[in-house]
């Protein structure tokens, strides 16, 4: 037997106890009616499917047995696939029926998602013996599609997860593809219904497009991108001219996506001026810093009485005790030169504190920071609760970013690739190995001459001034400022998008916005879940790919030599976490697991 | 421990910059001025006219409640502190692990309101909300020590610090997509409303139940910890993990003993507070537990007693201390500001002392 039947058990278990988890926070409900393929397939029926295909697809993994690697047979696969899957619909019907015996009412004064139209969804409508069969025969195809994901052969279930993942990228993506292909002249309406997803020929269509482009890719495509790689390696106008391509199609989007996502798009901005920022203090330096929202704050704020913004008061409209009258222009320079000095001020006197405590002092300054722009005290300046508002003067060239999103765009556009060339010719400087030297090893770079004081505070200063032209940016998009927009999710969220993208990676924090701001911003379904999401990413992450989606190179060799060090440390040591250490070899989820001998 | 500056010879090449102590200027400046602030505040705010002064009735009332919040405080406290010596992590989900227990023994408390259990039994309904809040407690510290950080045991430590990060916006949304947004208001039985007169001092009743079940539980835990041989060997952990290993210590049993414990204590607290405030909501885990971290390091983080004093300390400046510093400038809605406060003197202490009050103000865990 390829799998052993004990872990079957606890992952079918463990799938039925997540299946219930999603129930009962509400995702079933809420996007039980988000069609993404056709009428059948809606976001919430996939995630009826989701638990027991992730559970299957977990106990399918390849394990270390008594020293040796054991991949698991497509046959065994199946088979631990199915049962993972009967055991997930067994717990999650049994839940299900549960809830109907003990009457939905009921249950409701605790937990409110549990409806009738929850149940009524859960069993397809069919009631409630019939409907758990379904149910449950549901679950167990899952589990034999997670079990064939991970143990088909090679050229098989790649272009297959290519092809599924495509699909569900196009149907989630439902309110920017059909708008993009009418904007290129191109009406689509066999590729998406109207209003909603995928067409059934739309989805297979897709499906097999991304799944033939993958086996291509295997065919002949390596070989292209090598050589696009070498002349790009050793020609830097070639690289340009890839960088001025990518430029080229960055400006066009807007033009191609209408005002609405264009809307998001600029939001997706702000927070990769965020992550830049922060990706130079957490990402190069190493310093973990989580009141990042006082320099977004700052920048906001300051933006708003340098541009001759009023307060907003119970009688009307109030002049700020102190304020100017700037061009945004002008002012956005002010403003980051000033966020550079709160940096430098913020920095000086953490700068003993390591890891953890600076992450808690920093969380300290930015509550602080959020405390004081919602209080009553801050209400002759900057308006406390009520706030301000009329942040103005942002027109350039026949611009006017303030009221077209596509104009805010270019805007912030324009900032992030100021921002990204800064973090780039930055960390490829002196400094830039000043700061990897420090991150690695504080002492050892202390006595090999860098000054830490001196790059520490550098760090802040130059992470405060990008944070802060975020800041800037969102009060020229929003025209208005209230204390709730300056809360510690706005330092969780840019901490969330620098990790996922991969720590000291530039384009990793640009896919990291697109994933945690753009995806959840083009579906408002999702609105309510956003930091829930946020949460789990992060924990996922952290427990399964550290180094983030597209990972710094220099990082990945670091966390690979540290898990090298701990592996050697666990397997000599009492606790044996031979399984954690597996689980987060960089590369992915494919690490063995080591069986206990029993 | 010298500073960094001060362990490098003052070198010709090195510019002014470099040479002057920096950070000791600032650090001392800054102590200056909040000393500064501190005093002319104080003495702004007791020599205002009499019409416009706090009465002595409610300065005593601000120390009550001080005490009482820092009692609980001190409660959540422990579980940061207790974890901290084991793990050298900062549990940053603790707070959420107060809030389950809130809401679990809310809806007990709710339904027994109804019912009239509650009113008729009010002392029996008390201890039971407290056992039901601490077994939920409990099982969320022991389901978020098992997924979220033990898989996380030997990586680097900013790694767990983000994970918890993590699950405390994960739990709290949790608690909001099963329970709902809007706060809960829960209810106190009518024996705990009003105040005692003992020896002639009027003393509010919950802040009296409050301030004696936090002595009983600190006192309790402390005789756990010295007196019993888990108790030993959790100590024994705290020092060295890999030698008590070597020992014959189970490291992940106390472990998970640890987690258990703290989440019993927030389970406690969750209920007080509850009573205090007389409300629940999915988002009331995140300033308590801050607050609680601050008390633990104020207090010297891993020293049981030292949480304690924390805790109390803590709560006597956030009730006191806005009102007493900063009235005398004239600012309004002082109380506004409490938080802010409790920031303040986090950042401080980890400036100026980071071992803590009862700590042995060593730099290396710093």
């Amino acid at each position: 037997m390829g799998v052993p039947t004990r872990s079957i058990v606890r992952a079918g278990l463990i799938g039925g106890v997540a299946a219930i988890f999603i129930a009962l926070v509400g995702l079933y409900t809420k996007f039980a009616t988000l069609e993404l393929v056709g009428e059948q397939i809606t976001l919430g029926r996939l995630m009826i499917v989701a638990p027991a295909l992730v559970a299957a697809y977990a106990v399918t993994r390849p394990r270390i047995v008594a020293g040796e690697r054991r991949v698991v047979s497509l046959r065994d696969g199946l088979i631990a696939g199915a049962l993972t899957g009967l055991g997930t619909g067994i717990v999650f019907a049994a839940g299900t029926w549960f809830a109907d015996l003990f009457g939905v009412d009921r249950i409701r004064e605790v937990f409110i998602s549990v409806t009738d139209e929850l149940i009524a969804f859960l069993t397809f409508d069919k009631g409630i013996p019939g409907g758990l069969v379904i149910l449950i025969v549901i679950c167990i195809v899952g589990g034999v599609v997670g079990g064939f994901v991970r143990t088909a052969p090679e050229p098989i279930r790649k272009p297959a997860a290519v092809g599924v993942l495509a699909v569900l990228l196009f149907g989630l993506l439902q309110r920017i593809v059909p708008i993009a292909l009418v904007e290129l002249g191109y009406d689509a309406d066999w590729l998406y219904r109207a209003g909603s997803g995928l067409t059934v020929l739309g989805g297979v269509v897709v499906f097999a497009v991304a799944a033939i482009a993958d086996i291509l890719w295997n065919r002949g495509g390596r070989r292209l991108k090598d050589r696009v790689r070498q002349t790009t390696e050793t020609a830097p106008a070639a690289r340009l001219g890839l960088f001025l391509v990518l430029v080229a199609i960055l400006a066009i989007l807007p033009l191609l996506l209408g005002s609405v996502i264009s809307e998001t798009l600029g939001q997706v901005m702000i927070y990769v001026l965020l992550g830049l920022g922060l990706n130079i203090v957490v990402g190069y330096a190493g310093l973990l810093d989580l009141g990042y929202v006082a320099f977004f704050a700052f920048g906001a704020y300051t933006t708003g009485l340098l541009t001759g913004a009023f307060l907003n008061t119970t009688t009307g409209a109030a002049q700020p005790a102190l304020s100017a009258d700037l061009n945004f222009y002008v002012a956005v320079w002010i403003v980051a030169l000033l966020a550079a000095g709160l940096g430098l001020l913020i920095g000086a006197p953490v700068l003993r504190l390591r890891g953890d405590y600076l992450a808690i002092v920093t969380l300290g300054l930015g509550e602080i920071v959020s405390v004081i722009t919602a209080s009553k005290w801050a209400q002759p300046l900057i308006g406390g609760p009520q706030g301000m508002r009329g942040v103005t003067k942002a027109e350039i060239f026949g611009l006017n970013p303030q009221d077209n999103p596509q104009h805010f765009y270019y805007l912030a556009l324009a900032f992030v690739l100021l921002a990204a060339f800064v973090s780039w010719r930055l960390s490829t400087s002196r400094i830039g190995r000043a700061w990897t030297a420090m991150r690695e090893d504080e002492q050892v770079a202390d006595a090999t001459g860098i000054s830490t004081t001196k790059f520490k505070l550098l760090a802040f200063a130059m992470g405060g001034a990008i944070g802060s032209l975020g800041g800037a940016l969102f009060a020229v998009s929003i025209g208005s400022l209230t204390p709730a927009s300056f809360e510690i999710t706005v330092s969780i969220t840019a901490l969330a998008v620098v990790i996922l993208g991969g720590l000291g990676s530039i384009p990793g924090v640009v896919v990291g916005a697109l994933v945690l701001i753009g995806l959840p911003g083009l579906l408002r379904e999702f609105e309510d879940y956003r930091p829930l999401i946020y949460g789990g990413a992060l924990v996922a992450i952290m427990i399964l790919r550290p180094q983030g989606l597209i990972p710094n190179v220099r990082r990945t060799r670091e966390l690979a030599e540290e898990e090298v060090a701990q592996d050697a440390w666990a397997g000599g040591g009492p606790s044996g976490e031979g399984e954690a250490v597996a689980a987060v070899v960089p590369g992915g989820s494919l690490g063995g697991e080591r069986e206990d001998l029993e | 421990m010298a500073t960094v500056t001060g362990q490098r010879a003052p070198g010709s090449q090195l510019g002014l910059l470099e040479r002057l102590p920096w950070r000791k200027i600032i650090l001392v400046v800054l102590s200056a001025l909040i000393l500064l602030v501190v005093v002319v505040g104080s003495y702004k705010t007791l020599t205002l006219p009499a019409d416009e002064r706090y009465t002595a009735t409610t300065w005593k009332n601000f120390v009550t409640l001080g005490l009482a919040q820092g009692a609980i405080i001190a409660l959540i406290a422990l579980g940061y502190t207790l974890v901290y010596g084991i793990l050298r992590m900062i549990n940053f989900a603790h707070g959420e692990v107060f809030m389950f227990g809130a809401y679990t023994s809310f809806f007990f408390s709710d339904a027994w309101e109804q019912s009239g259990f509650l009113d008729s039994n009010p002392w029996l309904s008390m201890a039971l909300l407290i056992v039901i809040a601490m077994i939920a407690s409990m099982i969320v510290a022991l389901l978020l020590e098992r997924i979220a950080y033990r898989p996380l045991r030997n990586a680097p430590r900013l790694v767990p610090l983000i994970t918890a990060i993590g699950a405390s916006l994960f739990l709290s949304n949790t608690a909001r997509g099963f329970f709902g947004a809007q706060s809960r208001g829960y209810g106190v039985p009518d024996v705990l409303s009003g105040s005692w007169t003992i020896l002639g001092v009027e003393v509010n009743r919950i802040q009296l139940v409050v301030l004696i079940t936090v002595i009983v539980a600190v006192v309790a835990l402390s005789l756990f910890v010295s007196r019993t041989t888990t108790g030993k060997s959790m100590r024994a952990v705290a020092a060295d993990s890999e030698i008590a290993s070597l020992m014959g210590i189970k490291v992940d049993r106390v472990i998970v003993i640890t987690f258990a414990i703290g989440g019993l204590l927030a389970g406690i607290a969750a209920v007080l507070f509850s009573i205090t405030f007389e409300s629940v909501s999915f988002s009331m885990g995140f300033r308590p537990g801050i607050a609680a971290f601050t008390a633990a390091v104020l207090g010297g983080i891993g020293s049981i007693y030292g949480a304690a004093l924390g805790g109390v300390l803590l709560g006597l400046l956030q009730s006191v201390g806005p009102a007493l510093v900063l009235t005398g400038y004239g600012i309004p809605s002082s109380f506004q500001l409490k938080d802010a406060f409790t920031f303040l003197v986090l950042v401080l202490v980890l400036i100026f002392r980071p071992g803590g009050l009862l700590g042995s103000g060593e730099a290396e865990k710093v």
